[in-house]
């Protein structure tokens, strides 16, 4: 089965097979294939990274004005709407 | 929860603060620049303000959160008018009629693209890219890659089955993986 996989074929089934869904004998065909090939190897290897890469580089911090703003927001949109508990 | 649902100020104000760093990282990705994702999280919190007592806890509270979030912040990219991004097909794989990879000798410098850009450049780029996503594949590659959320959950959120999750998350990083190739210089 190994000869039929083309690099093509591996990059459609690169999700699948890094969540573990591909059955035993796709995957040993698929891993095969990219043994043999440099290229693949490299696709592999920037294919995995790229979502640590993107998230890593949108991870935003929420800014305390924000913070701020959104609280007064909030408040002006709720008397009556919700109660604070005392006593 | 409970508490906050039903009407209790200082239990709101908790949930709130719990959620909101999260529901502003979320708005960020998903509308690409600061005013919008602080417009967005005004937009949800004022929205789960209004629905919460009619949360019946059906779905995971963090299920409905992120569904009202996501809506808000396509919301708030829906109202802009923005100049039409060019999409990303350009950097999908391409091959030669064998199948082969018809490019990459260097396939493998994309997965360095942290050591190899500026931070800054790489972040605002990075931001720009995922607004070339269309939004049926922006927010599965979101939720799923960025936020980290399981596929079913991101499914429950967006009324996928999970086969079109994987399917649009796969096509998604195949264009994004190619962006950052052509960052760093090489063919996708």
């Amino acid at each position: 089965m190994s000869h039929a996989v083309t690099c093509r074929h591996g990059v459609e089934c690169l999700m699948d097979h890094a969540e573990g869904r591909l059955d035993r004998a796709a995957r040993r065909a698929i891993d095969t294939h990219v043994a043999g090939c440099v290229r693949c190897q490299g696709f592999v290897r920037s294919y995995a990274a790229t979502p640590r890469i993107l998230r890593r580089a949108t991870a935003a911090v929420l800014p305390a004005a924000v913070a701020r703003s959104l609280r007064r927001r909030l408040r002006a949109a709720r008397p009556g709407r919700l109660r604070t508990r005392r006593g | 929860m409970r508490r906050a649902g039903a009407g209790e100020g200082a239990a709101f104000d908790a949930l709130v603060r719990r959620h909101q760093g999260r529901v502003y990282r979320l708005a960020r990705r998903l509308t690409g620049n600061a005013a919008d994702a602080e417009e967005a999280l005004q937009d949800t919190f004022l929205r789960v303000l209004r629905r919460l007592s009619g949360f019946r806890g059906q779905s995971l509270f963090s299920t409905w959160l992120y569904r009202v979030a996501t809506n808000s912040a396509l919301m708030v990219c829906r109202s802009r008018r923005r100049r039409r991004t060019e999409p990303l097909d350009a950097y999908l794989p391409r091959f030669d009629g064998r199948g082969r990879h018809r490019h990459g000798a260097d396939h493998g410098r994309a997965g360095r693209a942290e050591e190899l850009l500026d931070r800054r450049r790489l972040a605002a780029a990075a931001l720009r890219a995922l607004q070339r996503l269309p939004a049926p594949y922006r927010t599965p590659f979101v939720l799923r890659d960025l936020e980290e959320l399981p596929t079913a959950e991101v499914a429950a959120v967006l009324g996928l089955t999970e086969a079109t999750v994987r399917q649009r998350v796969h096509r998604a990083r195949l264009q994004l993986r190619g962006y950052l190739s052509h960052l760093v210089g090489v063919e996708p």
